[in-house]
C-alpha cells in the first residue's frame, strides 16, 4: 500500500495559549448535530455529525432471530454491527470487518442493553447497523450516541438515553472530546458513554497513561459533555415530533377538524386497554422509573443551562 | 413505513391492472424518472466522495486511491476497481455479510459502465508503464434500498468520480513522491445509465420497489455522451424481443441525454 502523502502529526497539540489544533479550550466539546428519521426503510435511524465524524445507525426489530439457535426463551437479543466504511479513513480500509469492528460492536452493545426492556421480546432480536461514513476520532463514542437515538426512533421503551464521548491526554494536559489527531498522537484516551437518567457509565474505555487524580479531572470532563450532547438529542427527538405535529395540524385544517386537542387520550381508558400481562409489567416499570427518576431527569438539562451561562 | 418483503398477488395483480390503464403505483408515467438528489464532497478523508438519492433509493460513494503495480496486459494503465455492500439497514431483505450476488451485480455493471465508452482516460492515471499506476477503488455503500440500484449507483458513482482529487506524483530517486500538487480524474465521458423493467408486455423505467419484487425482469443501458451504448446488462426471467431490445436502446440514448443536462454533474469538478 503506497500513499504519496503520509499522516503526519504536529509536535504540539497545545498552544501557548491553552488552546488546542482546532482553537478548543481544553474542556470543550466539537461541534455536533444530530437528526432522526433519516433513512427511510430502517425501524428507526439517526445520523450524527460530531466533528468531522459522519455517521448513520439503523434499528430493526423485535424480530426473528437469524440463525434460530441464538434466541433466547426468557428475554431478547440486542445485537449492534459496527462497521467503518472504506473511505471513511486516510487508509482505504478492507470492507471485511475486521476484530477492532467486532470488539466494538460488542462493547456498544453493552453500552445499550442497559437501556432497554429485552424481558419484554423473548426469542426475538434487536439489531442495530451502525456505519460510518467519515471517521475522525472518537467514532465508538459517536455511534452510541447515535445507536441510542436510532432506538428512541424506533419508537422501543427505553430507560434512558445515551450519549458517548471521550476524554483524553495530550501534552500533559486533560481534555474532553479528542478529535482525530489527538487521539493518534496523545498520550491517553478514555471513550465512554453515559446513561443519562441516572449518569451511570455504560461504556468506558481507557488506553494510555494517566494519574488517578488526572482521570477524575477526564471523567468530569466526561459528563459535563454528555450533558451537552444529551441536550441536542432530546431536541433532535423533539424536532421530530414537532414537525409531525404541524403536519397533522396542518392536515386538520385541511379537512375542517380544528379542535383536536392532541393531549387527548385517544386510545381511551387505559385501564381498560387489553394488553399482554408482559407488556403491562414493563409500563408499569416504566412508569415507575419515571417517577423514581422525574427529580434526577429534570437536574441534568437544568445544569446544562448553568453550564451554557457560565460559557457565555 | 414497513418494507415489503414479499408482495402479495394482490399487489402484483394490482401493478399490474394499474400498468394496463397506463399508470404507475407511484403515479410515474412509464419514461419517468424519480426526483434525483446530490450532494458532493462529503466524506473529508476520500479522495473523491458523493451522496445520491433516485426518489428515496439512496447510495453514498467514496473514491479512493493507491499507488501499485498495473495489470501485465495494460502495463501503462491504471485501474479502477468497483465495490457495493448492500448495508443491513437499507432493507429488511439485506442480511450482514459478504456482499451476495446482488450487490456483486450492481458493481460489476455500474463497473462496465466507466470502463468502457471513452470515460476515464486510464492511460493519464500510468506513472511508469509496467512498474507504478494509480489504482482507483470506487465504493458503494447502499443507505436505502427503494428499488433500482444500478442507476442510482452509477449517478452516485460518476459524481464521486468528478469530485475527486488525486495528489499529483512524481518519481525521485526511484520512487514515486508527491509532486506537492493535485489533479482531478481525467474523464473523456460521462456514462449514466437506464433500467427497463418488465411485467408481463409492460415495459418502464426507474422501477421502485414495489415493481421490483414483481416485476418478471430488467434490462438496463449505460450510455455516454457520444450516444453511444456502452454497457447492458439483462437480469431476471423476462425475455426480450428484438424489436424491445432496439426501441428501450434509442428511449435509453434520448432520457439518458435528457437526465445529463438536467444533472449537470461536471459542476462538482473540483476547482484546483
Amino acid at each position: 500500500m503506497t500513499l504519496l502523502i503520509p499522516e503526519t502529526y504536529p509536535k504540539k497539540l497545545i498552544d501557548k495559549n491553552g488552546k488546542r489544533l482546532d482553537g478548543r479550550a481544553l474542556d470543550e466539546l466539537r461541534p455536533f448535530k444530530c437528526k432522526i428519521g433519516v433513512l427511510a426503510n430502517a425501524h428507526g435511524s439517526a445520523y450524527v455529525e460530531h466533528g468531522k465524524n459522519k455517521i448513520y445507525a439503523g434499528v430493526y426489530g423485535p424480530r426473528e432471530v437469524h440463525p434460530r439457535h441464538l434466541a433466547r426463551p426468557d428475554k431478547g437479543i440486542l445485537r449492534v454491527y459496527y462497521r467503518m466504511s472504506s473511505f471513511s479513513v486516510h487508509e482505504r480500509k478492507s470492507p471485511a470487518p475486521n476484530r477492532r469492528e467486532r470488539e466494538i460492536s460488542k462493547i456498544i452493545e453493552d453500552a445499550l442493553a442497559p437501556t432497554l426492556f429485552l424481558e419484554l421480546y423473548p426469542n426475538s432480536a434487536i439489531e442495530i447497523f451502525v456505519q460510518v461514513i467519515a471517521a475522525d476520532g472518537g467514532t465508538r463514542c459517536a455511534s452510541t450516541t447515535a445507536a441510542s437515538l436510532a432506538l428512541a426512533d424506533a419508537g422501543l421503551p427505553l430507560k434512558s438515553l445515551v450519549a458517548g464521548v471521550a476524554a483524553g491526554k495530550v501534552d500533559g494536559k486533560i481534555i474532553l472530546d479528542c478529535g482525530d489527531i489527538e487521539d493518534k498522537a496523545g498520550q491517553a484516551d478514555i471513550p465512554a458513554a453515559i446513561r443519562m437518567t441516572d449518569e451511570e457509565y455504560t461504556l468506558l474505555q481507557f488506553d494510555g497513561e494517566m494519574t488517578p487524580e488526572e482521570l477524575e479531572t477526564a471523567i468530569s470532563y466526561v459528563k459535563k459533555g454528555a450533558r451537552e450532547i444529551f441536550a441536542k438529542q432530546t431536541a433532535a427527538i423533539k424536532e421530530k415530533f414537532e414537525r409531525i405535529r404541524q403536519e397533522t395540524d396542518a392536515e386538520n385544517k385541511k379537512i375542517g377538524k380544528t379542535d383536536i386537542n392532541p393531549d387527548d387520550d385517544m386510545l381511551g381508558d387505559e385501564d381498560s386497554m387489553d394488553m399482554p400481562l408482559e407488556l403491562e409489567k414493563g409500563l408499569e416499570r416504566v412508569k415507575e422509573d419515571k417517577t423514581k427518576s422525574s427529580d434526577k431527569s429534570s437536574k441534568p438539562e437544568k445544569e446544562v443551562n448553568t453550564l451554557k451561562e457560565e460559557s457565555k | 413505513m414497513d418494507t415489503p418483503q414479499v408482495i402479495s398477488t394482490v399487489q402484483k395483480k394490482y401493478i399490474l391492472d394499474l400498468l394496463k390503464k397506463g399508470k404507475r403505483i407511484d403515479g410515474r408515467q412509464f419514461l419517468q424518472f424519480r426526483d434525483v438528489k446530490i450532494n458532493a464532497d462529503i466524506i473529508p478523508k476520500a479522495e473523491g466522495s458523493a451522496e445520491a438519492y433516485l426518489g428515496e433509493s439512496f447510495i453514498i460513494t467514496g473514491i479512493k486511491y493507491e499507488i501499485g503495480a498495473p495489470f501485465p496486459d495494460s502495463p501503462d494503465e491504471g485501474v479502477a476497481t468497483c465495490m457495493t455492500e448492500f448495508i443491513p439497514f437499507a432493507s429488511p431483505m439485506f442480511e450482514s455479510g459478504p456482499p451476495d450476488i446482488e450487490a456483486v451485480e450492481v458493481a460489476r455493471v455500474v463497473d462496465r459502465g466507466i470502463r468502457h465508452g471513452d470515460c476515464i482516460q486510464y492511460k493519464e492515471l500510468c506513472i511508469v508503464p509496467g512498474e507504478h499506476v494509480y489504482i482507483l477503488f470506487v465504493d458503494m455503500y447502499v443507505m436505502n434500498y427503494a428499488g433500482n440500484l444500478i442507476d442510482t449507483g452509477t449517478i452516485s458513482a460518476m459524481t464521486a468520480l468528478l469530485s475527486t482529487k488525486l495528489p499529483k506524483a512524481k518519481m525521485e530517486d526511484g520512487k514515486v513522491v508527491w509532486d506537492g500538487k493535485y489533479m482531478t480524474i481525467p474523464i473523456n465521458q460521462i456514462p449514466l445509465s437506464i433500467t427497463f423493467g418488465k411485467i408481463e408486455d409492460y415495459i418502464f423505467i426507474d422501477p421502485i420497489l414495489d415493481e421490483e419484487l414483481v416485476m418478471d425482469g430488467k434490462l438496463s443501458f449505460a450510455s455516454n455522451e457520444k450516444g453511444q451504448i456502452v454497457s447492458m446488462q439483462k437480469s431476471g426471467e423476462a425475455t426480450w424481443s428484438e424489436e424491445d431490445v432496439v426501441k428501450c436502446s434509442k428511449i435509453a440514448v434520448q432520457k439518458l441525454n435528457e437526465l445529463r443536462n438536467t444533472l449537470n454533474l461536471r459542476q462538482y469538478t473540483p476547482k484546483l
